[in-house]
């Protein structure tokens, strides 16, 4: 047992290590970067705007700005018909989530994938731009007075000296529609009052992001705060002169699900819009020409007019207010902008930002003709320079794969040793392998559900084919597990419209019953006879329901007009409007069940500490409790997806006693086939895009606390996963064993340390290997990451502390 | 995906039992240790069953068909398998130590039983995860493959009395290659022969050809 622990240890020692060196902080350039051509030409030029209006609003992808169907940025259309603003298609460089792509946006460099996890991460420092150049640090060092409200990301990634006026609102509360808005506009009237005592004023809106989150790129709410967009937009072009540029982009888009962080067509498409009273002057931009906004043809890939890099930005930011374009920009400035300038101030301007991105002073070209060779020129550098990965630490990545090669031979010999038969190691080795190998292609990593799918069904049919008789069991897990498979979508590749998932939202009537038989059946049937538990488990399930459908009709979702009165006349009563009062006592109300469920597992643990040692049905009653809890962390829609779990889960117990010797390795690779099978099935994927963070909210307000957010989203992403991992020690100490409670439990961690350890080796491999591959960022990289989480929450904290505890306890 | 077919086995369970026919031939061929009950039936281990017209249908359903034409493709199977079953596999099949005779009026009547096969095969690939509310066709026409691939062995049971035991792993040969050929589904090539359920058919024949031609050995 002990020598099992110290191989945990050293195997996510291994991991931890292999992934610093894989994810290391990128080096950055410090210092000031200075003009690079012909600084003397430049002192002479006038900033062309004397000041910068930058809105961000969240998740605002191209067709929101351009696209008949979507837009509703009716002003912006006007605007962009007169002239008076140019439209782009920006690239947001994977991974598209906030904080990196602020980093894009304001250094002009490409992120580093560690970026994407410290935006959930939060508070750390390791992510500031302090030292780093950027066009908020030449505005400071200019003396340029900056102000800024909107999404405290970038409260994190600048020091406060920079910002003059502040006010920073959360991103994390994705429920949250209005109110994040509205505290960013109602700065406005004041701010554009007093537009002297500025010289940068930086609004980031949330309100977009969080709608898409909630209910995808064609959610309801989506056109009034179009409008309402369009409105602040309006506001601030009425109030500005031809001095002020202003700036309307999207810091990434979305995909049609309103998740972002990967790297399909949607989610890189941000919009981006220069607007400016002076820009009616000058010549629109090629593709804007002769087209009527806005765009009535759809666009697949979702290029609307002029595509640009996204970190195209900085140079051009840098170019008109006439500032040195930040060190580590590998930005191409917008060439539209150069006919604000003069032919040869626009000339050494351009080659200025030529000699920037290549970092030398080859004078070639400087006497080129036409701009737009040398832009083309600088497009392919900057398509190299964006390439080039970050420097990797191979020092730090041989030593984790080594330790975890030699952690992987110890334990493969212990698996050998401590298994009854070659034939009990065969499902897991096949698995185990099975899974390592498809770790070399990106498309078996990205449809990594299918993969278990196929192993699952050849788990059923191989033990079909050895107990024939016992027909009715393997159907009921077969079309258990056939339902649960289309559930939800999974993967990349393919979308199904007709998901059990879908149906239900169409037939929210269906749905609230399955959800009500489903809460009230899982704790129910777990408790004793007893009176008072059974009272306590339908307490628990009544507020477990009521919370669920509370949270739904505050969302807006359709809930069935019986379940509405219940919520109604339990948390809605007492205030004029009921659904602001459910509102409010949501939090509440799901601290309550956090709180009771937590003590009603305290005294069962008690119970079992004085009576009745070593009764089989603790685990049992245990897991009935933290099933509340994982019910509470589930999407609506998912939770009848426990009640067919319920049903297999029997199955295969019966069959497994029955029939296969209750052979431990057997019944955990079964289970580790189902944890990952279901955690895919409940619409996970192996990209950053599909983690769940709305349930990470429950029972946590406003001043919320990173690590329980944290907790909670890990809770609400594995919520599956875990159910099967408790399944599994419920039906291993179900009954009576020869041997002793630890042999029994350091036996069952066997199988899925080896699985984590063979996948890990390949993964890390692969990882190696493929350093330089194309989906790198976007595949490999991710995939490590679910892998890491994997090790850590499901393998250490579950199933090996949580579930050691409970053994302890037994 | 899909693996097939165990309905067969299933259905004729009840028949196993029945004893009239070996009651009816009174150890007149009990030579050797074998049950009252149980006339050997087994397929013998000659080169002879390999069917070798699979790998023809494949070419021509890879290479040559339109499309990867399916529908075709399973009207030329007909001819084939019932050839295959007179010519090679009836043949080489031994019950109660001889080789029956084709009987020409049970071959309509298994390919009956086969068509009729289909629907509860096609519930069984569903089960395993195609798609069910789009491409029904498609998956019934796999289904078809699959059913006629079985088709020799359907035959072998009618005509042994309905003892599925030695024909079940013709069966499970079909599904295993079902079963391998999925691993191309989930691959970004975008070729059109990775479309549904191109990869089945092709690894049901496959795992048929492996099946029959090594099926004695096993």
């Amino acid at each position: 047992m002990y020598k099992l622990v110290v191989l945990l240890v050293a195997q996510i020692f291994a991991i931890l290590t292999f992934s610093a060196g894989f994810f290391p902080q990128k080096s950055v350039s410090k210092g000031d970067a200075w003009f690079t051509y012909r600084p003397d030409i430049h002192e002479q030029i006038e900033p062309r705007f004397g000041k910068l209006i930058l809105v961000v609003v969240d998740a605002l992808r191209s067709d929101y700005l351009f696209n008949a169907e979507m837009s509703q940025f009716s002003f912006v259309h006007e605007l962009l018909n007169k002239g008076h603003a140019w439209g782009y298609t920006t690239y947001a460089n994977p991974p598209t989530v906030t904080l990196p792509r602020l980093k894009g946006i304001t250094t002009g460099s490409t992120p580093n994938f560690l970026d994407a996890i410290l935006n959930v991460a939060g508070d750390d420092s390791s992510s500031s731009l302090k030292d780093q150049d950027s066009w908020l640090r030449q505005f400071h060092t200019h003396h340029k007075k900056i102000n800024f409200f909107g999404d405290d990301t970038w409260l994190k990634l600048f020091p406060e000296e920079y910002f003059g006026e502040i006010d920073g609102t959360n991103s994390f509360f994705v429920s949250d529609f209005e109110e994040v808005d509205l505290n960013v506009t109602r700065h406005l009237p004041r701010q554009l009052a007093s537009q002297a005592s500025w010289d940068v004023l930086i609004l980031h809106y949330l309100g977009l992001d969080h709608i898409g989150h909630k209910g995808g790129a064609f959610s309801s709410f989506m056109p009034p705060k179009h409008r309402e967009m369009d409105s602040v937009i309006q506001q601030i072009y009425e109030a500005v002169d031809e001095d002020t540029l202003l700036c309307v982009m999207g810091d990434h888009g979305m995909n049609d699900m309103g998740n972002h962080g990967g790297s399909s067509a949607g989610e890189t498409a941000a919009g981006l819009v220069l607007i400016s009273k002076m820009l009616g002057k000058f010549e629109k931009p090629a593709r804007q020409k002769n087209v009527e906004l806005p765009l009535k043809v759809k666009s697949d890939d979702y290029k609307y007019l002029t595509s640009i890099n996204q970190i195209d930005l900085v140079p051009t930011i840098a170019t008109v207010f006439n500032f040195p374009i930040p060190k580590d920009s590998i930005g191409v400035v917008i060439p539209d902008i150069l006919q604000l300038f003069s032919p040869q101030e626009a000339r050494v301007k351009l080659l200025d930002n030529y000699y920037q991105l290549t970092g030398s002073t080859d004078k070639r070209n400087e006497a080129y003709e036409n701009i737009f060779p040398v832009i083309e020129e600088m497009r392919s550098i900057q398509n190299d320079l964006a390439k080039v990965a970050t420097d990797y630490n191979y020092y730090l990545l041989g030593v984790g794969l080594l330790v975890l090669v030699a952690v992987t031979s110890v334990v493969l010999i212990e698996c050998v040793k401590h298994s009854t038969s070659y034939f009990e190691l065969l499902p897991t080795f096949a698995t185990t392998f099975l899974l390592s190998l498809s770790t070399f292609g990106s498309s078996f990593v990205e449809e990594e559900h299918q993969l278990w799918w196929w192993g699952s069904i050849a788990l059923a049919a191989s033990s079909y084919i050895k107990v024939p008789r016992e027909i009715l069991c393997h159907v009921l897990i077969l079309s258990g597990l056939r339902l649960i498979r289309g559930w939800n979508n999974s993967g990349q590749k393919y979308v199904y419209e007709y998901t059990m998932s879908e149906l239900l939202k169409c037939h929210h009537q269906w749905l609230w019953v399955l959800n009500t038989i489903t809460i009230f059946s899982t704790q129910l049937s777990g408790q004793s006879e007893h009176l008072v538990t059974q009272m306590t488990a339908l307490f628990v399930s009544s507020l477990s329901l009521v919370y669920k459908a509370a949270w739904s009709i505050t969302n807006g979702e359709p809930v069935p007009f019986w379940l509405q009165k219940i919520c109604f006349q339990t948390l809605g009563s007492g205030g004029d409007d009921p659904v602001e009062q459910i509102k409010q006592n949501l939090v509440p109300t799901a601290r309550l069940l956090f709180f009771a469920v937590f003590v009603l597992i305290l005294i069962e643990i008690a119970r079992q500490r004085i009576s009745s040692r070593g009764d089989s049905r603790f685990f049992a009653r245990i897991h009935s409790l933290t099933t509340a809890i994982m019910i509470l962390q589930t999407s609506s829609t998912n939770i009848p997806q426990y009640l067919i779990f319920g049903f297999i889960a029997a199955a295969i117990e019966t069959l497994w006693s029955k029939y296969y010797g209750t052979s431990i390795f057997l019944l955990m690779n079964v289970g580790l086939v189902l944890q990952h099978l279901t955690f895919f099935q409940f619409g996970s994927t192996n990209s950053i895009a599909t983690v769940d963070l709305t349930n990470a909210y429950n029972g946590v307000s406003e001043n919320y606390n990173i690590h329980i957010v944290g907790l909670l989203m890990c809770l609400a992403n594995f919520a599956p996963s875990i159910y099967w991992s408790l399944a599994c020690l419920r039906a291993l100490y179900a009954k009576k064993r020869a041997s002793s409670k630890w042999e029994t439990f350091g036996r069952s961690r066997l199988p899925a340390l080896l699985f984590y350890c063979i996948f890990g080796c390949f993964l890390l491999a692969s990882c190696v290997i493929q350093r330089y591959h194309l989906f790198i960022w976007s595949v490999f990289s991710p995939k490590l990451c679910y892998y890491v989480s994997w090790n850590l929450f499901m393998n250490a904290i579950i199933s090996w502390s949580f579930e050691s505890v409970l053994v302890a306890l037994y | 995906m899909s693996v097939k077919k165990r309905a067969t086995p299933k259905k004729s369970v009840s028949f196993s039992d029945d004893e009239t026919i070996t009651r009816s031939r009174p150890s007149s061929d009990r030579k050797h240790s074998v049950s009252r009950d149980s006339p050997p039936i087994y397929v013998k281990k000659t080169i002879r069953t390999a069917p070798l017209h699979l790998l023809g249908l494949l070419y021509y359903y890879l290479k040559l068909s339109d499309n990867f034409d399916a529908v075709t493709l399973l009207y030329l199977l007909v001819p084939f398998q019932i050839a295959y079953l007179s010519l090679q596999f009836n043949k080489s099949t031994v019950y109660g130590h001889k080789i029956l005779r084709l009987r020409t009026s049970l071959v309509p009547i298994c390919l009956g039983a086969t068509l009729a096969l289909t629907i509860p095969c096609l519930l069984i690939i569903i089960l395993l995860g195609a798609p069910i509310a789009m491409l029904l066709k498609e998956t019934w026409i796999l289904a078809a493959h699959c059913c006629l691939l079985g088709f020799p062995a359907v035959y072998s049971i009618f005509n042994c009395n309905f003892k599925v035991g030695n024909f079940k792993k013709y069966f499970i040969a079909i599904a295993v290659g079902c079963w391998i050929s999925c691993v191309v589904i989930p691959l970004d090539w975008d070729r059109s022969w990775q479309e549904w359920p191109t990869p089945l058919v092709v690894g049901a024949y496959l795992g048929a050809f492996v099946g029959y031609s090594i099926g004695p050995y096993l």
